[in-house]
Formats: structure tokens, C-alpha cells, sequence
């Protein structure tokens, strides 16, 4: 079939269209319109409570290093803590006020990549999130412990065990990411992994960033040839 | 006489444009409930957007930049059929004629032939075929005429020799 064929039958059934089918106003009306809220409206909903999560931990990340300025060594985690958080408050704005400003009425190529772009910086926050979790257990322990609780982790446990396990989270990202690489794959089929932990598995393996940059190049192609 | 509503004249705008909802959805999705979660999401962007519709300029051109906009994006994303507001059963766009006009044969043999193409090329071959210019395509997606003219004649190119092996 060419593209006259193809063009024939796309007429046809354009007018056939004509006569076949109806608007449902009633159902527009009621649900659709009043309740407008389209998939990016749901998405921003989705980072605000990120955003306001990372704000509380600032803050409290903030009174508890001005509480801590002559001790470093609560001090050197809680800032450690406070950039980590800073960076995904920043990252979560620019995120929020970029979803909120996407027009879809204007031209394809420039809206797909704003969305490819953001899709890409997205993925690359949760991938950055997921593999440094691991190490951000240690530093945790010990400002939480002497935050909420006023307990002294470095008297607690030995020095050794709390250096034993920030190597120990050094080691689970290489491992973290041989076994999503291993397993994503076949996860894909699996009845069993689905949504989120899926999603995981292939930011962790790398996949979601691949296949998002895959995107944003298939764009540039687009515009250029 | 009133003046029509904002809502009144969306709708009316709309249902002289319904058939770009069908056959945007019926390209970008194959089974039924994506195109109805399709339409319902290019529709409530619609309204979402209309405040911002300068109608000194064609409705259409403006409702295919949403419409394939959404459509490409709801494509690729992973999230599909979780958000369902109308009821099962129900769909904005009904098949008013049940009696095959449309759906199966003619349907599925157009829209699989276009569901080969990737999603910004089914875009362009949608626009195409719907009858617009080259410049009304050029400005719908953001790329130069010249651009519209040559990847048109690749996919022109890849239609005959995709027919030729099948023969």
C-alpha cells in the first residue's frame, strides 16, 4: 500500500466519521471539564509533597547545624545532609515550576523537548537518590540519634562500625546496580513487578535514563533532517 | 441574543472539530480504553488550555498541537490507565452507527499502518493525510517546511517498498 491508498482510505473513513460519531456533552459536562485535572496537573500535585518534605528536612537540617557549629563531627554530616536536601529542594522547584508552564498548544517538536528534557532530569534526581541512599544511612544515624534523641552515635557504636558501614554503602552501589542491570530485564514480563518497583529497577539499571536520552536524540533528529 | 458561555462555545468548537479526538486517539492507541483515557485527557487539556485560544488563528491547528502533544506523551508514558474520572462504560466520543462502519476492518488496517511509524512521524503522516498544507504542518510541529517535504517522501519511500516485500 502507498501513501495515495493510505490517503483513500483515511478519506473514506473520514467520512463516514461525519455521520457515525457523537460528542457525549452530558458526560463532558459533568466529570471531564469540572474536573479538569490532566495528567501534568497530577504530576505536579505529585512533587509537592517531595518539596515539602525536603523543605522540613532543611529547616531542621538548619537549626541543627547552628546548634552543632563547634562540633564537626555532628556538624560535617548535617551539612552533608542539608546539601543533599538542598539540591532536591532546587531540583524539585525547578521541576514544579517547569511542569506548571508547559503549554501543549505550542509546536510539538518544542514542547516534547521541554517534556524530554524534564523526563531526563528527572530520572537522573531518582537514579542519583536511589544510589546514594546507601550512604546516607551513616551520617543520618548520627545526626538523627543526636537530634531527636540526644544520643551521642559516636559513643554508641565504635568508630570502626560506623566507618565499616559507610564502606559497606560504598560497595552496595556498584552491587545495587549489577543487580538491577541483571534483573530489570526479565522484571519486565514478571505478573508480579509492576508500577513502582519496576520503575526502581530501571533507574537503578539506567534503563529509564537510556531510553529518556533515546527520546530527546530521536527529537533533535527530527528537527534537523 | 446571550452571548454563549465559555463552556458553550468550547463545546461547540469542539464538536465541530471531534473527529481530530478520534482519529488522534485511534493512532496513538490500539485497545479501546487507552483511546477513551486518550481522548479524555486531550479534551481536559483542551479546556485547561482554551482560556489562552486567540481565535483570530484556526482552532484546528491549535487543537492538533494539543492533541499530539498529549497524545505522544501519554504515549510514552508508563502511567497509562489509572486514571480513569468517567465511568466504565461511557465515552466522550460515541460510535454513534454500530454497524462496522468504522471499527474493525477499515480501522485496524489504517491504524496499524500508521502505528508503524514512530510517534512523531505518525504525527506528521496524521496531518498529512487529514488534508493540511505543508506550511499548516511545518507550524503544528515546529520544523520547516522543507523538513515536512522530505520526511514525508522517506515515509512515502518506506510505505512502497514495505508494500513491494509483502507482495
Amino acid at each position: 500500500m502507498d501513501i495515495d491508498d493510505l490517503k483513500q482510505r483515511w478519506d473514506d473513513q473520514d467520512r463516514k466519521l461525519d455521520i457515525i460519531i457523537r460528542l457525549n456533552t452530558r458526560l463532558l459536562q459533568e466529570p471531564v471539564l469540572n474536573k479538569a485535572a490532566t495528567a501534568m496537573t497530577r504530576l505536579s500535585w505529585l512533587v509537592l509533597p517531595e518539596m515539602l518534605l525536603n523543605l522540613i528536612a532543611c529547616g531542621w537540617l538548619g537549626s541543627f547545624i547552628a546548634e552543632h557549629l563547634h562540633a564537626a563531627r555532628f556538624l560535617v554530616p548535617a551539612v552533608a545532609l542539608d546539601l543533599g536536601a538542598l539540591a532536591l529542594l532546587i531540583a524539585g522547584i525547578h521541576q514544579w515550576i517547569a511542569i506548571r508552564s508547559v503549554d501543549y498548544s505550542a509546536p510539538i517538536v518544542e514542547i516534547q523537548k521541554r517534556l524530554g528534557g524534564l523526563k531526563v532530569q528527572s530520572v537522573r534526581t531518582t537514579k542519583l537518590v536511589l544510589l546514594t541512599a546507601p550512604l546516607v544511612w551513616t551520617p543520618l544515624l548520627i545526626v538523627a540519634l543526636k537530634g531527636l534523641l540526644n544520643l551521642d552515635a559516636y559513643r554508641m557504636f565504635s568508630h570502626a562500625w560506623l566507618a565499616a558501614n559507610l564502606a559497606v554503602g560504598l560497595a552496595v552501589i556498584p552491587l545495587a546496580v549489577w543487580i538491577a542491570r541483571r534483573t530489570a530485564g526479565r522484571m519486565e514480563r514478571s505478573p508480579f513487578v509492576q508500577g513502582l518497583l519496576r520503575n526502581i529497577l530501571r533507574d537503578i539499571a539506567g534503563y529509564n535514563l537510556t531510553a529518556a536520552l533515546g527520546f530527546v536524540s530521536s527529537l533533535a533528529r527530527f528537527e534537523q533532517e | 441574543m446571550a452571548k454563549p458561555s465559555r463552556q458553550e462555545r468550547f463545546l461547540s468548537l469542539l464538536d465541530e472539530h471531534k473527529k481530530i479526538l478520534y482519529k488522534v486517539s485511534a493512532s496513538y492507541c490500539r485497545n479501546l480504553a487507552d483511546r477513551q483515557d486518550l481522548v479524555q485527557e486531550i479534551t481536559a487539556q483542551l479546556w485547561r488550555s482554551f482560556d489562552r485560544y486567540d481565535s483570530s488563528y484556526s482552532f484546528s491547528t491549535w487543537m492538533y498541537r494539543i492533541a499530539l502533544n498529549v497524545a505522544i506523551s501519554f504515549y510514552r508514558s508508563e502511567s497509562r490507565r489509572t486514571r480513569n474520572t468517567v465511568p466504565a462504560g461511557e465515552s466522550i466520543l460515541e460510535i454513534a452507527d454500530d454497524r462496522g462502519a468504522v471499527e474493525p476492518d477499515d480501522h485496524l488496517v489504517l491504524h496499524d499502518l500508521i502505528g508503524q511509524l514512530d510517534e512523531l512521524d505518525r504525527a506528521l503522516v496524521i496531518l498529512f493525510l487529514d488534508g493540511n498544507r505543508y506550511d499548516t504542518i511545518a507550524e503544528i510541529l515546529g520544523i520547516s517546511e522543507t523538513n515536512v517535504g522530505t520526511k514525508l517522501n522517506r515515509i512515502k519511500q518506506k510505505l512502497r517498498r514495505d508494500a513491494a516485500r509483502t507482495v
